[in-house]
C-alpha cells in the first residue's frame, strides 16, 4: 500500500469517524428530546385520565349522595324499615339509574341482599359484598352482567340512613373505551383501555377511543407485565417492519381497593417524528461522509504533491540506484525534512558513483594483473623448454656432426611442439575474447546428452569412469545452438575426467522440471570447497595445475546466452555437480 | 221518590251508540284475538261455570260413548254478507280451522292442539255430525274456543262471521269494527269498536288515564300498581301457565339433569318478586281451581337435591330463552338462569333453539273442563300421554306420569287482567280471561 493510499485511508477514516460521531451525538440528543417530549405528553395524558377518572368518581359519588339524600329513597327506606315489601321495588333501580345518569345501580337491604338491580334485575335476593365500602371514596369494581360478561365500573356505595342503615345504594358508571373519547389526545398519541376481566388475556377486552382494538396482541406483553407487577411498564412496540410505525407504549395499571388490577390504561406515542428526524440526520451524515471522503481524496492528492511526491521520487531514485543507475538524482524542493532527505540522497548517490568508479578501476587493475600473471605463467612454461632447447642446440655445435644432427633434430621437434603449445594458449585467449552469438534452433535437449555420451564413452572407459545417463522418455524441446551446447557439456565432461584420474562415476541426468529442462553433470571426484564453488565461473580462475580458467567461464557464457542458469554444488557422493536449467519451448524458436 | 227512582233507573239502563277504544299488546286477529271474538261466533259458548252453552248450535247430543256428536244449528242465522248459516258452511269452517290448527300446531308454535275429531259432515241444512276416534266428552267446550268460531270467506275473500260486529276497516293503527244490526243475538250497544294493536302497557295506561282508551291490558306483575293507581281492573282466574320447557338433548339428555333443573328453580322468588305475588305457585299442569289436586305437586326449591342430582359433571353452556318479546319473561328467564347456575349449570339467556336449550313459555289454558284442559296442556308441551278419564285421581295419575320425565317444569299460574275507563259499563271477562266486549255499553253514549 502506497503512502498516498495510506494517507487517503487515514483522512477518510478520520472524516467518517468525525461525521459518524457527530451524527450519533445529534441522533442521541434528538432521541432524548423526543423521549422527554414523549414522557411529558404521556404524563399529561395520564394526568388527564386521572383527572377524568377522579371527576367521574366525584360525579358518581355526588350522584349517589344526592340519591341517598333524596326523599324517594328515604321513603323507601322508611317503608322497608317498617316491614314494607321489598318486592315492590324490583324495578326501581333502573328508574333511579336513568334519573341519576348511572350505568349501574343496586338497592341493597341491611343484610346485604339485593332488592333491585338496574344492570341485572334478576339478581334480586343475592348478596352484594360491596356494601362494606359504604361511605368510602369511589373505587373500581368488576360488575357481572346477565349475559355472562363483566364490565369494569367506577363505583360508590352510600347508605340511606335512618336510626340505622336500612338501605344501601351501590351505583357506578362504566369504565370502557368510550370513557376515553372525552380525552384531548395530541396528534400521534393514542389511548387504549384493557379491562382485566378474566384469568387470561382477552383481546376483546382491549379497545381504544379511536378503534385499534385489533392490535391487542401487540400490547399483550406490556399489559401482562403491568397486571403482574401492578406497576407502570413501557417499551417500544413495532407494529410492522417499518421503524416509522413504531410507538413508545406505556401501560398504567388501574387498581381497585384490594390492589387488584381491574384495568390497564395503555398510552402510545408514535415514534414517526423521531425516526424521520433520525433518518434525516443519517442521510445528512451519509452525505457529509461522502463529501468528506471526496475532500480527503483531494487533500491527500494535495498533500501527496507536497509530501508523498518527493518521497515517491526518492523511492523511484532508490530503485534506479538498486538497478545500477548510479547517476540517479532527485529534485530538491524546499528546505524541510523532505528537502534535506533529497539532498542527502543526491549526496549519497554521488558518493556511491565515485566509489564504484574507484572500485571498477581497482578491479580492472586487478584483472590486468591476474591476466598478466596468468599469461606470464602460461607463457613461462613453454618458454623454459625453448630456452633449454636453444642452449642445448648451441652446446651441440661442439659435438660431432652426427651427434649434432641428432640433437638438432630432437631440439627442433621440441621447439616445434612448444611453439604449437604457445599457439594453443594464444588461441584459447583469442576464443574467449571472440565468442560469437549462438545460432539457435528447436532441439531435443536429450539429444545433446546422447551425443556427448556417445563421443566420450570410450575415453571414459579407458579412464575407468562409469558413465551413467538418466533421461526422460519424453522430448524436452529447447531453443539452443547444438554445437555450443555440445561444447559446453563436453567441457564439463572433460573437467570431470580431469578430477577423476583414478576412475569413478560420471552421472549425466536430464529431466523436465516445471517449464525448464534440468541438466546435471555429477562426478565422484574430490569435490569443491564453498569458496571454489563461488569463484569457479570467474574467468581465468582454475583449480587445475595447467588450466587456463576459461573453460567454465565459457560454459557459463554459453548457458547465459541460452537464457539459462548454471550452478555448482556438492553432490551426495562428495563430488561436484553442475546443474543447468534451460527454458522449454512449445513453439518454434523465434516465434 | 219517583223522580229519584227514575233517575237511578236511567243511570243503570245501557245506552246504544258510541265507540269503544281498546288497546292491546298483541294482534287483534290472532286465533284467540279480540276481533275474532267480536266478528265470529262459536258453535257453543262457555258459561261462568265453564260448561258449554248454546250459541250457533242450539242442541247437541253424543252417541257411541262420546265418539259421535250431532249438532243442531240455530235457525235464521246469517253471515254478515247475508248468506245463511248452513251445515255445509259450518263443516267448511271447521275444516279450515283444523287446517290452520294443524299448520300452527306442527310447524309454528306447537301451542294449538290438533283437532280431536276424525271427520265432520253435514246432515241436511242444519245438522252437523262430528265423529272422533276416541271418546270426547268435552267436545262442546272445545268447540266453544274462539279458534273454532264459524266463519266463511265471501266472494272477495274477506272473512265474514255471524258475530255482533263486522270489520269496517283498518286505519291509523286501529282495526275498526262496526255493529252488525242483523246479528242473531241482536244489535250490540256499541256502534263501533276500535282496537289499537301492538301498544305497550305504559302507553295503554297513559291513554286510559287521559281518556284516549277505554279498555287496556294489565299484566299480572303490574296488578299491584294498577290497584295503587285505582284503575278499574277485572282479573280472571289463573289461566296462563308459566313453565320451563326442558329439552331431552345435549346437557339435559340425562333424566337426572332434567330433574336437577326442575328442582333448582325458585318458584317463590318468581311469584313474590317478579310477578308481585300475583297468581299461584304451581308444579302442576292444571290450575288448582280446576283440578283440585294442584297442591299435591311440591313447589319448594331443592337446591342441594339439584346439585346432588347434577353431580360434578362438566357443564356445557346452555341457553335459556323466553318465548315472546316480553320484558317480564326475559327477567324471569334471567332469574331462572341464576337459579340453574347455582345448581352447577352454565346458563346464558338469549335466543335459543327450543330443541337444544331451555325455554320459558306462557301457555294459555283455553279449556274449562279438567280432562280437556290436561289434554290441552299435554299437547302444548308435546307430552305424549293419553288421558283416559275425567276422574281427578285419574287425571292426577296421568299428570304425575307426564311430569316424571321432567321435560316441563310448571312454575306459576297467572291471571289475565284488563282495566277499563269510567264510561265503560257491563264489562265482564270470559272464562278464558278475555273481555266480552259485545255486551259493553258506554255511559256517555246517547
Amino acid at each position: 500500500m502506497t503512502l498516498r493510499q495510506k494517507l487517503l485511508l487515514m483522512f477518510s477514516f478520520t472524516i467518517v469517524a468525525i461525521v459518524a460521531g457527530f451524527a450519533c451525538t445529534v441522533s442521541l440528543r434528538v432521541r432524548r428530546v423526543f423521549e422527554d417530549q414523549n414522557k411529558e405528553q404521556t404524563s399529561v395524558l395520564v394526568n388527564q385520565f386521572q383527572t377524568e377518572f377522579a371527576q367521574r368518581a366525584s360525579d358518581t359519588s355526588a350522584a349517589m349522595d344526592r340519591m341517598a339524600s333524596g326523599d324517594s329513597l328515604k321513603r323507601i327506606a322508611f317503608k322497608l324499615a317498617n316491614g314494607g315489601d321489598a318486592a315492590s321495588y324490583l324495578t326501581i333501580a333502573a328508574t333511579l339509574a336513568g334519573e341519576y345518569h348511572l350505568d349501574y345501580l343496586e338497592l341493597v337491604d341491611s343484610n346485604g341482599n339485593i332488592i333491585s338491580s338496574a344492570q341485572w334485575p334478576a339478581r334480586f335476593g343475592y348478596h352484594e359484598p360491596a356494601i362494606a365500602m359504604a361511605g368510602a371514596p369511589a373505587f373500581l369494581k368488576e360488575e357481572p352482567l346477565p349475559d355472562g360478561s363483566s364490565e369494569i365500573g367506577i363505583f360508590s356505595v352510600r347508605a340511606v340512613t335512618g336510626s340505622k342503615p336500612v338501605l344501601y345504594l351501590v351505583g357506578g358508571r362504566v369504565l370502557d373505551a368510550k370513557t376515553l373519547r372525552d380525552f384531548a389526545v395530541p396528534a400521534g398519541m393514542r389511548v387504549f383501555l384493557y379491562r382485566n376481566l378474566g384469568a387470561t388475556f382477552d383481546a376483546a377486552s382491549f379497545a381504544g377511543a379511536a378503534g385499534g382494538g385489533d392490535k391487542a396482541a401487540l400490547y399483550r406483553h406490556l399489559i401482562d407485565e403491568a397486571i403482574d407487577t401492578g406497576r407502570k411498564s413501557g417499551e417500544v412496540i413495532f407494529p410492522s417492519a417499518r421503524r416509522e410505525d413504531s410507538v413508545d407504549a406505556m401501560a398504567i395499571p388501574l387498581k381497585g381497593q384490594d390492589g387488584k388490577v381491574f384495568a390497564v390504561l395503555v398510552v402510545t406515542n408514535s415514534r414517526r417524528g423521531m425516526v424521520e428526524v433520525q433518518n434525516h440526520i443519517r442521510a445528512i451524515a451519509y452525505g457529509g461522509a461522502g463529501i468528506g471522503i471526496l475532500l480527503a481524496i483531494l487533500a491527500s492528492l494535495w498533500i501527496a504533491a507536497r509530501v508523498s511526491g518527493p518521497i515517491e521520487q526518492l523511492a523511484r531514485a532508490a530503485e534506479q540506484v538498486a538497478a545500477g543507475e548510479w547517476d540517479a538524482r532527485v529534485e530538491v524542493r524546499g528546505k524541510d525534512e523532505v528537502g534535506v532527505l533529497g539532498t542527502s540522497f543526491n549526496h549519497m548517490t554521488a558518493q556511491l558513483a565515485e566509489q564504484r568508479e574507484r572500485l571498477v578501476q581497482s578491479e580492472r587493475v586487478a584483472a590486468w594483473r591476474e591476466l598478466a600473471r596468468r599469461l606470464a605463467h602460461e607463457l613461462k612454461n613453454p618458454l623454459f623448454p625453448l630456452q633449454i632447447t636453444v642452449e642445448n642446440m648451441v652446446r651441440a655445435r661442439m659435438l660431432p656432426k652426427e651427434e649434432f644432427d641428432e640433437v638438432f633434430l630432437e631440439s627442433a621437434n621440441t621447439l616445434q611442439a612448444e611453439i604449437e603449445n604457445l599457439k594453443k594458449i594464444v588461441g584459447r585467449f583469442s576464443d574467449f575474447s571472440k565468442m560469437p552469438r549462438p545460432q539457435t534452433e528447436r532441439i531435443d535437449a536429450s539429444d545433446v546428452v546422447r551425443r556427448v555420451a556417445a563421443l566420450y564413452g570410450p575415453a571414459l572407459d579407458e579412464k575407468r569412469i562409469d558413465l551413467r545417463t538418466i533421461m526422460d522418455s519424453e522430448a524436452l524441446p529447447i531453443c539452443a545452438d547444438p554445437e555450443w551446447l555440445h561444447r559446453a557439456l563436453s567441457n564439463l565432461v572433460l573437467n570431470a575426467m580431469d578430477v577423476m584420474p583414478d576412475g569413478g562415476i560420471l552421472t549425466i541426468a536430464i529431466a523436465r522440471s516445471g517449464d525448464v529442462a534440468r541438466l546435471s553433470v555429477a562426478d565422484t571426484g574430490e569435490g569443491l570447497t564453498p569458496e571454489e564453488c563461488e569463484r569457479l565461473f570467474t574467468p581465468y580462475y582454475t583449480t587445475k595445475q595447467h588450466g587456463t580458467g576459461l573453460g567454465l567461464a565459457i560454459v557459463q557464457s554459453v548457458i547465459a546466452d541460452h537464457h539459462g542458469t548454471i550452478v555448482v554444488e556438492r553432490s551426495e557422493s562428495g563430488g561436484a555437480r553442475f546443474v543447468m536449467e534451460l527454458p522449454l519451448v512449445a513453439k518454434e524458436c523465434g516465434e | 221518590m219517583l223522580c229519584t227512582a227514575l233517575a237511578a233507573s236511567a243511570r243503570t239502563r245501557p245506552h246504544y251508540g258510541g265507540t269503544l277504544r281498546v288497546e292491546i299488546r298483541g294482534d287483534a286477529w290472532a286465533s284467540n284475538g279480540l276481533a275474532r271474538r267480536l266478528v265470529l261466533d262459536p258453535l257453543m259458548e262457555l258459561g261462568h261455570d265453564g260448561a258449554a252453552k248454546p250459541a250457533l248450535a242450539m242442541r247437541w247430543s253424543s252417541q257411541n260413548d262420546d265418539q259421535r256428536w250431532a249438532l243442531q244449528l240455530r235457525a235464521g242465522v246469517s253471515f254478515q254478507d247475508g248468506a245463511p248459516l248452513t251445515a255445509d258452511a259450518v263443516v267448511a269452517s271447521l275444516d279450515e280451522s283444523c287446517a290452520l290448527s294443524s299448520v300452527s300446531g306442527t310447524q309454528t308454535s306447537g301451542v294449538l292442539p290438533q283437532c280431536p275429531w276424525s271427520a265432520v259432515s253435514s246432515v241436511g241444512v242444519s245438522e252437523v255430525v262430528i265423529t272422533t276416534n276416541s271418546p270426547e266428552p268435552d267436545l262442546p267446550e272445545l268447540l266453544a274456543q274462539t279458534r273454532f268460531a264459524i266463519s266463511e270467506k265471501n266472494s272477495s275473500g274477506t272473512i265474514e262471521g255471524t258475530g255482533p260486529f263486522k270489520v269496517a276497516g283498518f286505519s291509523d293503527g286501529a282495526l275498526t269494527l262496526v255493529a252488525n244490526g242483523a246479528c242473531w243475538r241482536g244489535r250490540p250497544y256499541l256502534d263501533s269498536v276500535e282496537i289499537f294493536q301492538h301498544r305497550s302497557i305504559r302507553d295503554q295506561w297513559l291513554d286510559l288515564s287521559v281518556g284516549q282508551a277505554d279498555v287496556v291490558q294489565v299484566p299480572p306483575e303490574l296488578l299491584p300498581e294498577a290497584q295503587q293507581q285505582h284503575l278499574n281492573v277485572l282479573v280472571s282466574r289463573p289461566i296462563d301457565l308459566l313453565a320451563l320447557s326442558i329439552p331431552t338433548r345435549g346437557e339435559f339428555a340425562d333424566l337426572n339433569m332434567r330433574q336437577a333443573a326442575e328442582q333448582a328453580v325458585d318458584r317463590t322468588a318468581l311469584h313474590n318478586v317478579i310477578f308481585q305475588k300475583q297468581g299461584t305457585v304451581t308444579a302442576s299442569l292444571l290450575p288448582g281451581w280446576l283440578s283440585g289436586y294442584g297442591f299435591l305437586f311440591p313447589t319448594a326449591r331443592n337446591l342441594s337435591g339439584a346439585q346432588a342430582l347434577r353431580g360434578g359433571a362438566f357443564a356445557a353452556p346452555v341457553t335459556l330463552s323466553a318465548k315472546g318479546d316480553n320484558a317480564i319473561l326475559q327477567l324471569a328467564a334471567e332469574r331462572l338462569a341464576l337459579n340453574l347456575n347455582e345448581a352447577g349449570f352454565k346458563m346464558r339467556t338469549g335466543l335459543s333453539n327450543a330443541q337444544s336449550g331451555l325455554q320459558l313459555r306462557v301457555v294459555h289454558l283455553g279449556e274449562t273442563q279438567p280432562r280437556a284442559a290436561l289434554d290441552e296442556m299435554l299437547n302444548a308441551f308435546g307430552i305424549n300421554v293419553t288421558v283416559s278419564g275425567s276422574n281427578p285421581e285419574v287425571l292426577w295419575g296421568v299428570e304425575k306420569t307426564a311430569l316424571q320425565n321432567a321435560t316441563v317444569a310448571p312454575l306459576l299460574w297467572l291471571p289475565r287482567a284488563w282495566a277499563s275507563g269510567e264510561r265503560v259499563r257491563d264489562l265482564r271477562l270470559s272464562p278464558d280471561g278475555e273481555p266480552m266486549l259485545a255486551d259493553v255499553s258506554l255511559e256517555d253514549a246517547k
